[in-house]
């Protein structure tokens, strides 16, 4: 099955649901005041230096109690305006619409006393204290006049507001021990005990694997049962279709496409994202290329099984890694899928030598004897690591430094960096990757996210690894970038690396690899080849339901 | 092409631009009001003055680089500098005690903090701090708090002879300065205190050695430590049982002063030389004006916090803009002005 049939069929799925709360919706809309929104941000622009990042774009929450999307892609804008709506940011122009009243927001406290609450994309809280203590953080624990803070009392109504999203932990654990998708839930606690009605979730989902995402979705659902609002940001379509009642679409900047979801399919919210042109050409490209990669793949597979690229046997890591084999042949994308926790980075991490294992490494035959990231490295392994930011690159240096920072160290360390060599290097990798970068001096906190994503990748493609191991290759980035380092990939794998992708996205996975191996407690519970593979049979698996 | 250099060396040097303008104007001022400031005899006193420091906040360049701070620097001056002296008096040729003690100096810095703060992860301020306050008590043990006079009169040159008419402490400081560059520009040593000082872990996961390189920088500390011995013990022609901690909060300071990153990741020693080199005509117009010299420090502590924070407020964009992302910040969304910036040049 194709990425664009699988995203078609949630789409109908999900329009039937939109349908059935919009006509839920109706009826609680006719006690709110007739036509007027809860919410309304209107021609709001805002300039930085010379750049618009906001031109006229337009926010309307129809009536308390809606849960509405808000997609666009990286530039598109879409983090200004969540930065004007928290009063992080100040606009240029432009009204905000509270109730009917017009209000200015100031700061984030500002937005917080209107009842607008910002859960941004890292857990702010504090790991040491405990879920009460950081749902009541800034002084707002249950106090008595001589006794002080009353912790019974304080932990009740902490548990009380966990409950309500339908999540029952002591309020005394730390929050540190929590899972994130967990964390994520005392943030929102957090706001709801501040009294917020609405609720900005900025990419709750990207570091959730489903069943935990199905978690979070229940509690949206609770809230716009109780009349609070939510805007959901996500670059994910599908959930997009699952949850949102009504969608706003950004593009440069302006407001492109907005309205009830029913009127909202996959390829349209695309096409709004994209610009029309730009969609053609995705979906030309994503339709040609899914089935060849798979079949030279396959041909490949079959001529080089005796001696897989990466072999692993009886890797284990304690109580992180059971006992994992698992073959990757030169030329082949093999897929890792499971809710978070299940070991799919732990098992990254561990055949690159970045945590300690037990067990085999076997590259094209040679067992790995140090493990370590520079053996691995010296063996023709490339890891890129979740999380591009802190792992995956060192922001203020250059493009050019990131990109050679291994392809170059072959040359022998006495040698000059920087030479001709390493800027021919570097050239060819801003071309093949199609980096956009002002210059190969530029730091790389100057790069959009896409572009960031793929000077990590490139890295490795410029050191022609012939093992990739890759955790959440296009995590946080944009459509086209996505597809961009998707076509990268299925270079890299046609060109005979041996390609691991870990994804918390199955959608992503079945778009790209040849056959899925789904771990749960860091064991693997199935393989499965492309034509077994789905959503659902991934899903089955990987919740433990065999 | 010809217009082109000058252009790029000025615009190499934004990261350092307020102390350089400063120091411009400083010298002029005194240049202009003082008399004798601009003879040759003063300019020479000026540098040998910074000589010591010069060293010192070169190797703490690196240091800061990598994300840390050498708190110890000054009181291995000192260990070196009674090192030195046990050397000579054991009877070592001078020759041989010199190249020694700038490898004791080396080993000390490698061996205590670069090996503790690397190998083990402990933090650099704790690490250094302690050594800081235990090597300032060794010395003291081991002089035994007398004065040792050094009579060799090859450290007598390197502290107050000449070469081709040049003071030989200029001579050193000119040479480290050269090899401090190569190392920061020409190797993949510099590179890789640049990719460890940013993010430690980006740097481990591409296959750097971080706790060698970590390991190399404290070394390269101590190794400056270990020659500023030879400067400081040929000027006075004897290792005093004195410690002056302040010396390597001095360097930090310089090396601020020069634009490089207390985050790591970020600057360069050619900015550091600047810093040093307002510290010295401060110091010296000061004195030559009648000034208390205690007013030295006042203005470059004053200085070294309005650098940091002009530099900050041309970056936001205004105060107000600073302000409110200090707030920002609060808020916990450390990365949301970054990310706007990055939408800016997607677009």
């Amino acid at each position: 099955m194709s990425a664009t049939e699988a995203s078609a069929r949630s789409a109908s799925g999900a329009a039937a649901t939109g349908a059935a709360t919009g006509a839920a919706a109706t009826a609680r809309g006719a006690e709110a005041p007739h036509g007027a929104p809860q919410l309304l941000l209107d021609d709001v622009r805002k300039r930085f230096g010379g750049v618009h990042a906001l031109r006229g774009a337009r926010l309307a929450l129809t009536r308390p109690g809606v849960v509405h999307g808000l997609i666009g892609a990286n530039g598109s804008g879409k983090s200004t305006l969540l930065g004007v709506l928290s009063g992080q940011q100040r606009p240029d122009a432009g009204r905000i619409v509270l109730d009917g009243a017009e209000i200015a927001l100031t700061s984030p406290l500002a937005a917080l006393r209107h009842g607008i609450a910002m859960v941004s994309q890292e857990t702010a809280l504090a790991p040491d204290l405990s879920i009460a203590e950081n749902v009541f953080l800034g002084g707002r624990l249950v106090r008595r006049r001589v006794r002080g803070i009353d912790w019974r009392a304080s932990n009740a109504r902490a548990a009380e507001l966990l409950a309500s999203l339908g999540l029952d932990e002591d309020p005394a654990t730390p929050v540190g021990r929590l899972r994130p998708d967990r964390q994520q839930m005392v943030e929102i606690a957090r706001a709801l005990s501040q009294e917020a009605r609405i609720l900005i979730l900025d990419e709750p989902t990207s570091s959730l694997g489903d069943d935990e995402v199905q978690a979070l979705f229940a509690a949206v659902r609770r809230l716009r049962a109780r009349g609070v609002s939510t805007i959901f940001v996500s670059h994910r379509l599908p959930e997009l279709l699952a949850l949102a009642d009504e969608l706003t679409v950004l593009r440069d900047g302006e407001t492109v496409a907005a309205g009830p979801i029913a009127d909202f399919d996959a390829d349209r919210i695309v096409e709004a994202m994209v610009g029309p042109a730009v969609a053609e050409r995705a979906r030309a490209r994503s339709g040609a290329a899914t089935r060849p990669a798979a079949a030279t793949a396959g041909s490949t597979t079959t001529t080089t099984a005796s001696v897989p690229a990466l072999r692993l046997r009886g890797v284990g890591a304690p109580g992180l890694l059971r006992e994992v084999d698992l073959d990757v042949a030169a030329g082949e994308v093999v897929g890792l899928a499971g809710v978070v926790g299940a070991g799919r980075s732990e098992l990254l991490e561990a055949i690159f030598g970045a945590l300690p294992a037990s067990g085999t490494v076997e590259l094209h035959g040679s067992a790995l004897r140090a493990r370590d990231p520079r053996a691995a490295i010296a063996a023709g392994v490339g890891y890129l690591p979740p999380d591009r930011k802190h792992q995956g690159l060192v922001l203020q240096r250059s493009v050019a430094d990131n990109l050679a920072m291994v392809a170059t160290r072959d040359a022998g360390r006495l040698r000059a960096p920087g030479g001709a060599a390493e800027r021919a290097l570097v050239g060819e990798a801003i071309a093949t990757l199609r980096i956009v970068a002002a210059s190969p001096a530029a730091p790389v906190s100057t790069l959009s996210g896409g572009n960031q994503q793929k000077v990590a990748l490139g890295r490795w493609i410029a050191a022609r690894s012939r093992v990739l191991l890759l955790d959440e290759p296009t995590r946080g980035v944009d459509v086209a970038a996505k597809a961009e380092i998707h076509r990268l990939l299925r270079a890299a794998a046609a060109d005979g690396a041996a390609l691991l992708v870990s994804s918390s996205e199955t959608e992503e996975l079945l778009a790209l690899c040849d056959r899925i191996v789904v771990l749960a407690r860091g064991e693997v519970v199935a393989s499965l080849t492309a034509e077994e593979a789905s959503e659902e049979a991934v899903a089955r698996f990987a919740g433990g339901h065999a | 092409m010809t217009a082109a250099l000058p252009r790029r060396a000025w615009a190499a040097t934004h990261r350092f631009r307020p102390v350089l303008l400063i120091l411009a104007a400083l010298f002029l001022l005194f240049g202009v009001t003082q008399e004798g400031f601009l003879d040759a005899t003063n300019l020479r006193n000026l540098l040998t003055g910074v000589s010591i420091l010069w060293v010192l906040a070169l190797g703490m360049t690196f240091v800061l680089i990598s994300a840390g701070v050498d708190l110890s620097a000054a009181a291995i001056v000192a260990l070196a500098g009674v090192f030195l002296a046990r050397a000579l008096g054991a009877g070592a040729p001078p020759g041989v005690a010199i190249v020694l003690t700038v490898l004791f100096g080396g080993l000390v810095g490698a061996g205590v903090n670069g090996l503790l703060i690397g190998r083990l992860g402990l933090s650099f301020f704790v690490v250094t701090l302690g050594s800081m306050t235990a090597l300032t008590g060794i010395v003291s043990l081991w002089s035994q708090t007398e004065t040792q006079f050094v009579t060799a009169r090859l450290l007598r040159e390197i502290g107050m002879g000449s070469i081709l008419g040049i003071a030989t402490p200029i001579w050193i400081m000119a040479a480290t300065l050269l090899v401090a560059l190569w190392i920061q520009h020409r190797t993949y040593l510099g590179r890789d205190i640049y990719a460890v000082g940013g993010s430690r872990v980006a740097a481990r996961l591409a296959g750097i050695r971080t706790v060698r390189t970590t390991v190399v920088v404290y070394g390269i500390s101590g190794l400056c430590a270990g020659i500023a011995a030879l400067i400081a013990v040929g000027r006075i022609g004897a290792a005093s049982p004195q410690v002056d901690n302040a010396i390597a909060l001095q360097a930090a300071a310089a090396v601020l002063l020069g634009g490089t990153s207390l985050m790591g990741g970020a600057g360069g020693v050619g900015g550091t030389v600047f810093g040093v080199l307002f510290i010295g005509v401060l110091q010296n117009g000061l004195s030559i004006a009648g000034v208390q010299s205690f007013w030295q420090q006042v203005v470059t502590g004053v200085i070294l916090v309005l650098a940091v924070l002009g530099d900050r407020i041309s970056a936001a964009g205004g105060v107000r803009p600073l302000i409110a992302a200090a707030r920002a910040r609060l808020a916990a969304t450390a990365d949301r002005p970054s990310d706007t910036a990055n939408e800016g040049s997607s677009a």
